[in-house]
């Protein structure tokens, strides 16, 4: 076993050895592995309407009840994962690519390409995520595609900012000089030395932002402008059980139930991610940014 | 004698809490008397903080407590918090090492200094004020009226400490611990601390603590001296017996660890091997695996000595320290200074390998709306000097002289105003980056802080490998093998080089950027306080690496730093800057014994000597004031305002840096000259 | 002090500048031509001509733009699609609405957060402080909008004590009808803000309470109470003003969410249903003003953060 391979066990060994992280874990792997294999788990088809079942309360034929439609409310929030965590991954990829490579530039480079990368970021920041987001979708229309390019979108500066909140302070350390005193160019010492550095809060950033695109996802199909129906959705699930609260209070109490532990664990996971690595680097909570935009 | 203030039996502590227990200090005994000043040294790790917060009740509470601390008729390891608070500020006040720190930023100074004494009842809030300025004159602030409402950013360092000094003592407590109050502060601001220090402590008559890794300090200012090693006292006794006739190996290691500024130029004795870790210390004495004396006896590795009369009120924890005596007076100097003259004199000839010519890097200020530029902080402006092959030219200087940037200025790490740098004939300052990348192969620059110097998540082998891969060297240089070869050059074993720097301590993370600076075979290293961040009896170790390398491979070398006693012994040449300006470079012996800038003899003045009988002897000359801002340096010549010398002249005219008759020194003083001399002008104009 | 405000002012400018093309350029992105966007899809043909005559869309681009962006600083947003009445009228009637529950939303924050977050950063690792973490983690992640609906279950479904719907009372005409009208949005909102404090609080004191003045003020004898109130707190701050800075956005946004739930007719709403009616004029009107009030939100923050930090110079 290599030694980077025996360090990064022993990383998830002390992670995975606070209970909390352990715990959301566990929860995070049921609902991926549920997500991917949606087709074979799920009891009904999730857009299978049965005027029949209308309403009806869990029981032994539906768990989680059954919709206004006589849907498997059950089956659609285990397709509703899908749709979470693909818009999630989408989202966070997207944010990603643009956003690490700007913080990285600013902060490396400086001067004018810090000024003119940073202004475009504090643009983006302008305006809340979630009316950021909003606004895309008038503009973009209702599509998952749409979705998952917004709330990829509003995640740009927290990746940009992290990142150059990290090469500027390595920029500082004397290892990084001290490559240049080698006679080592930019690039190299950007890509060998700055970016190798800078994983561990991007690490954590990726974590807490799938939380925050989740959340987004969920709160704009609440607000009726996310992924058009039928594709099942947790927040737009919320939004028409709001309507059957006094006829079927559980219809939007069991889908929120696990909306609600998937951003706890990733949130969880995110600031155990970044106690641990703090032990290793300098990462601390504050520096895994705050920027949680749909609430 | 009278009853002691403080009296320690038997304190131990103990941290608990993550793992297994980590015994910090283990088991010590000593008393202090008003009128006093008790010194504790110790390296890191010895346990001497731990103690001063252990007296005051301060420890966390991951600490657990043993034996006895009493002070003023208070058992401080039993007393309930309310006592402890009580006692604080009242019977005993504290100094910390670094005032940016220990004064709350947000506070105003005044407030801060009386804040005690209000809380304690002794004086009423509305005469807060007048008792803080009261307190600011008398640890010699100016202008006291208007400081005492400013905040701890409008002070300089020296101001902040001397400010903590009147906090420590505005109580009148009887008991006053200083730990390491000087450390973070520059040599000329260390002598006016330690003289305001030693002017209220006479004042008040208290009894003084004072912690510190500095020998100089304690022979300047101690009466009474305890060694701390591994948590333990290993000797105590009077300052001139602890520095004349040591008693323990270790503190004789110490002393001969130490370069010295007042000394002929022997090699420098280090302690081998490194300061224990209280975690894992080692079982007996736990000095016998660095101990000339006990390391092979089976006694020393198996029974700690006890801390036993050896003299009188001398006390030392060894078995055999009748040997002592004997182990000391082997070291004594061998005197080699003839022979580095000569070599000097043998090096003048050569053209100089590197050659800084009105070397000026200034740093743009901007404000106001546009961020244009207002000004220019004139980091280094209009630097000459040179270096030869094989020879080490000291540049020294206090904090913000602008040596460090003029070293990273000559590597090219930050882009000249102006001037040139030639080396090996070559300009350089001019260069393109491709260009200048392949003068860097010939001259390599070492870093002061060994643990940010080293990438953390890369093996320190392909650390040391890493210049060779940048410049595509690595097979041709016989890759393995030559990192192989590099690690035993520097004393590494070729084992550890698949390790992590996290698994190294300072010093050997040191060796491992010689290492690294070392693989390409340069010519020229640019040392930037290479052994500031290091333990003494490390740093002795780090210095005879590089006398040694530099004998082997005739490397050259600038030694930038702010320690003069270690300058003086490493080099050949001195430069003295301040405030971006070289103000006097001579050979080294003669700077040192015949210096001819009133700053380079205000400097050396202010060093203290670890020496008990030299604290009489000199005469010191304690600089007012702070170094001033280099963005508004003053008129005329720099140093005037501060200058003991000055005239009307030097405010206007600036002295040019100018060759001194019958000395091989340029100097930059209207009036260079002997202090003698100076000193009965300095007398009659006053 | 007002040099500084000022300064930072101007340098908001030219985020404000592109923002606001990017808002005007959206109704020119949207498919369909800008009129549609504008007029409506039903509107009439003389509508259609009158809004270009009016917006000048036979006019160069940068000129339509210099129009409607000269307008808009003169709080001419143009008239709703909808309503055909100016959009600012519109934004301003909803204004003391969002007001109220914003301003209930953080007396609420505070007076759930600031106690958790100064308990449990004074016994860090305690039962207590553990339990309080828990509570903030659950205050932060549980969505705004599953937690409105889980306190309409109770105190509207079970309990009957409030309406699950709110209107706006104004808190000075009507006391208790505004209370009982804006208390359970007010709640929802108000426990994430006590998410914010708790965590963030909580983590800034932590860390001050390793500072060494903290030590030297102890080494004076300073009371535990006068330490922490004196020394850590005010440090503690400056770091968590940064941290509400922030937070403004997601606040901004939760405002938005929560007045969907409660279907309580503020400016998050009125966006809302803006955006469900294609109504975009009112759009460009709600999102500019959204962005106007977080940018101030911002200078606020900084101006605040020089004003506690006596080491920023702001002359």
């Amino acid at each position: 076993m290599s030694d980077g391979m025996r360090r990064a066990l022993g990383f998830v060994r002390r992670v995975l050895q606070r209970k909390g992280a352990l715990l959301s874990v566990l929860f995070l792997a049921t609902v991926t592995t549920v997500a991917i294999f949606a087709r074979w788990i799920v009891p009904y088809d999730p857009v299978a309407q049965d005027l029949i079942s209308t309403l009806e309360p869990p029981s032994a034929r539906h768990w989680f009840g059954a919709d206004e439609l006589g849907r498997d409310i059950l089956s659609r929030v285990i397709y509703g994962a899908r749709t979470s965590l693909i818009t999630a991954a989408g989202a966070v990829t997207i944010a990603g690519l643009v956003g690490v490579p700007i913080g990285l530039v600013a902060g490396f480079f400086g001067g004018w390409r810090d000024a003119v990368l940073m202004r475009i970021v504090d643009v983006l920041v302008s305006l809340p995520g979630i009316l950021l987001a909003m606004a895309l979708i008038a503009v973009l229309g209702r599509s998952q595609l749409a979705a998952l390019v917004a709330v990829g979108i509003t995640g740009i500066p927290s990746f940009a900012r992290i990142t150059r909140a990290q090469v500027l302070s390595l920029r500082k350390r004397d290892f990084v000089m001290a490559v240049e005193a080698l006679g080592g160019s930019s690039t190299y010492n950007m890509f060998t030395t700055v970016l190798p550095n800078s994983w561990s809060p991007i690490l954590v950033q990726v974590v807490i932002l799938s939380a925050v695109a989740i959340l987004l996802e969920a709160a704009l199909a609440f607000l009726g402008i996310g992924i058009p129906p039928p594709t099942p959705s947790w927040g737009e699930m919320l939004r028409t059980g709001k309507s059957y609260l006094y006829e079927a209070p559980y219809y939007a109490v069991l889908p929120g139930i696990v909306l609600t532990l998937t951003i706890l664990s990733l949130d969880t996971l995110g600031r155990t991610l970044a106690l641990v690595l703090e032990d290793r680097h300098e990462v601390t909570e504050e520096e895994a940014e705050p920027d949680r935009s749909a609430a | 004698m009278s009853e002691p203030v403080l009296s320690v039996r038997g304190l131990a502590v103990t941290f608990v809490g993550g793992g297994r227990p980590v015994p910090a200090v283990r088991g010590i005994d000593f008393d202090v008397y008003a009128n006093e000043v008790l010194g504790i040294v110790g390296e890191s790790g010895s346990g001497k903080s731990v103690t001063s917060l252990a007296i005051t009740g301060l420890l966390p509470e991951t600490a657990q407590l043993q034996g006895s601390v009493r002070l003023s008729d208070v058992e401080v390891t039993t007393a309930d918090p309310e006592i402890l608070r009580q006692m604080r500020g009242q019977d005993v006040g504290m100094i910390f090492q670094d005032p940016t720190t220990t004064l709350n930023p947000v506070l105003p100074i005044g407030r801060q200094v009386t804040e005690g004494q209000v809380a304690h009842g002794q004086i009423p809030a509305q005469r807060a004020r007048e008792r803080g300025i009261e307190l600011l004159r008398e640890v010699d602030i100016p202008d006291p009226e208007g400081r005492v409402s400013q905040y701890p950013h409008q002070f300089s360092g020296g101001m902040r400490q001397r400010a903590v000094i009147a906090m420590a003592m505005a109580g009148r407590p009887r008991l006053i611990i200083a730990d390491e109050p000087t450390t973070a502060l520059d040599v000329t601001v260390q002598a006016q601390v330690l003289s305001v220090l030693a002017k209220r402590q006479a004042d008040t008559g208290a009894a003084v603590i004072l912690i510190t890794h500095d020998l100089g300090v304690i022979a300047e200012v101690a009466h009474r001296v305890a060694v701390m090693y591994g948590g333990r006292i290993v000797e105590s006794g009077p300052v001139a017996e602890i520095f004349k006739r040591p008693q323990h190996p270790y503190t004789v290691g110490l002393l001969q660890s130490l370069p010295r500024i007042d000394s002929v130029d022997e090699r420098l004795v280090p302690i081998p091997g490194q300061p224990p870790n209280p975690a894992r210390l080692p079982k007996g004495c736990t000095f016998h695996p660095r101990c000339p004396i006990g390391r092979d006896r089976p006694r020393c590795q198996t029974e700690d000595p006890p801390l036993s009369e050896v003299g009188p009120s001398h006390r030392s924890a060894c078995h055999y320290a009748d040997e002592v005596a004997k182990l000391f007076a082997d070291a004594m100097p061998q005197g080699r200074a003839a022979a580095t003259v000569a070599q000097a004199a043998a090096l003048a000839v050569e053209a100089p390998l590197l050659t800084v010519d009105g070397l000026k890097v200034y740093f743009p200020i901007k404000a106001g709306l546009l961020r244009r530029r207002v000004g220019w902080v004139r980091a280094v402006d209009g630097v000459s000097l040179s270096v030869r092959a094989g020879e080490t030219v000291g540049l020294v200087g206090e904090s913000g002289c602008g040596k460090t940037t003029t070293g990273r200025a000559i590597m090219g790490l930050i882009k000249a105003t102006g001037g040139s740098v030639s080396f090996a004939g070559q300009e350089i300052t001019s260069l393109g980056l491709g260009e200048l990348r392949k003068v860097r192969r010939h001259m390599q620059y070492i870093f002061q802080d060994p643990y940010s110097s080293l990438n953390p998540i890369k093996t320190v082998g392909d650390i040391v490998a890493e210049p060779l891969r940048i410049h595509g060297l690595y097979d041709e240089k016989g890759g393995a093998a030559r990192i192989s070869e590099l690690f035993e050059l520097v004393g590494l074993s070729r084992t550890v080089i698949g390790r992590y720097p996290r698994e190294f301590s300072g010093g050997q993370r040191q060796r491992i950027g010689i290492a690294r600076a070392l693989a390409l075979q340069p010519k020229l290293l640019i040392l930037d306080e290479p052994v500031a961040a290091l333990d003494v009896s490390i740093q002795a170790q780090v210095i005879n690496l590089l006398q040694d390398l530099q004998k082997e491979l005739g490397l050259a070398y600038l030694f930038i730093a702010h320690d003069l006693s270690v300058v003086r012994h490493i080099s050949d040449r001195v430069a003295v800057m301040y405030l971006g300006r070289i103000v006097e470079e001579s050979e080294k012996t003669t700077l040192y014994e015949q210096p001819t800038h009133p700053y380079t003899q205000s400097l050396l003045s202010a060093v203290p000597i670890p020496d008990p009988d030299a604290r009489e002897a000199r005469r010191r000359i304690v600089l007012e004031g702070d170094i001033p801002n280099p963005a508004k340096p003053p008129s005329g010549c720099y140093f005037h305002p501060r200058c003991f010398k000055a005239t009307a002249r030097c405010a206007v005219e600036e002295p040019s840096f100018a060759p001194y008759p019958g000395l091989p020194t340029r100097s930059a003083c209207h009036y260079a000259g002997p202090l003698a001399v100076v000193g009965r002008q300095h007398e009659a104009a006053s | 002090m007002t040099g500084y405000i000022i300064r930072r002012l101007f340098q908001l400018l030219p985020v404000l500048l592109i923002a606001s093309v990017g808002i005007w350029a959206m109704i020119y992105a949207v498919p369909g031509t800008p009129i549609g966007a504008i007029v409506g899809e039903n509107g009439t043909q003389e509508q259609i001509q009158a809004a270009i005559e009016r917006l000048g869309l036979d006019q160069p681009v940068l000129v339509q733009f210099w129009n409607w962006f000269r307008n808009a600083i003169l709080g001419d947003f143009g008239f709703s699609t909808q309503s055909r009445q100016p959009v600012l009228d519109i934004i301003v009637q909803r204004i003391p609405a969002t007001v109220q529950l914003g301003t209930g939303a953080i007396l609420i924050g505070l007076i759930l957060g600031i106690p958790v977050a100064i308990i449990s950063a004074v016994y860090p690792g305690s039962w207590i402080d553990r339990s309080l973490s828990g509570w903030s983690a659950l205050a932060l992640g549980v969505p705004t909008f599953w937690l409105g609906i889980l306190l309409i279950l109770l105190f509207s479904v079970h309990l009957s004590w409030l309406p699950s719907a709110s209107g706006y009372v104004s808190f000075w005409e009507n006391p208790l009808l505004a209370i009982r009208n804006t208390f359970l949005p007010a709640l929802t909102l108000g426990v994430y803000v006590s998410g914010i404090f708790a965590r963030f609080l909580r983590a800034s004191l932590l860390s001050e309470l390793k500072a060494d003045y903290v030590r030297t003020a102890r080494s004076k004898g300073l009371k535990e109470r006068d330490v922490i109130g004196r020394h850590v707190l005010r440090n503690a701050l400056l770091p968590f003003v940064t941290v509400v800075g922030l937070m403004a956005a997601a606040f901004i946004g939760g405002t938005v969410v929560t007045e969907a739930v409660f279907t309580y007719p503020g400016i998050g709403r009125l966006l809302i249903q803006a955006i469900s009616t294609r109504d975009y004029p009112l759009i460009q009107g709600v999102i500019l003003f959204i962005l106007v009030v977080h940018v101030l939100i911002n200078l606020l923050v900084d101006v605040l953060y020089a004003y506690i930090d006596p080491r920023i110079d702001y002359s």
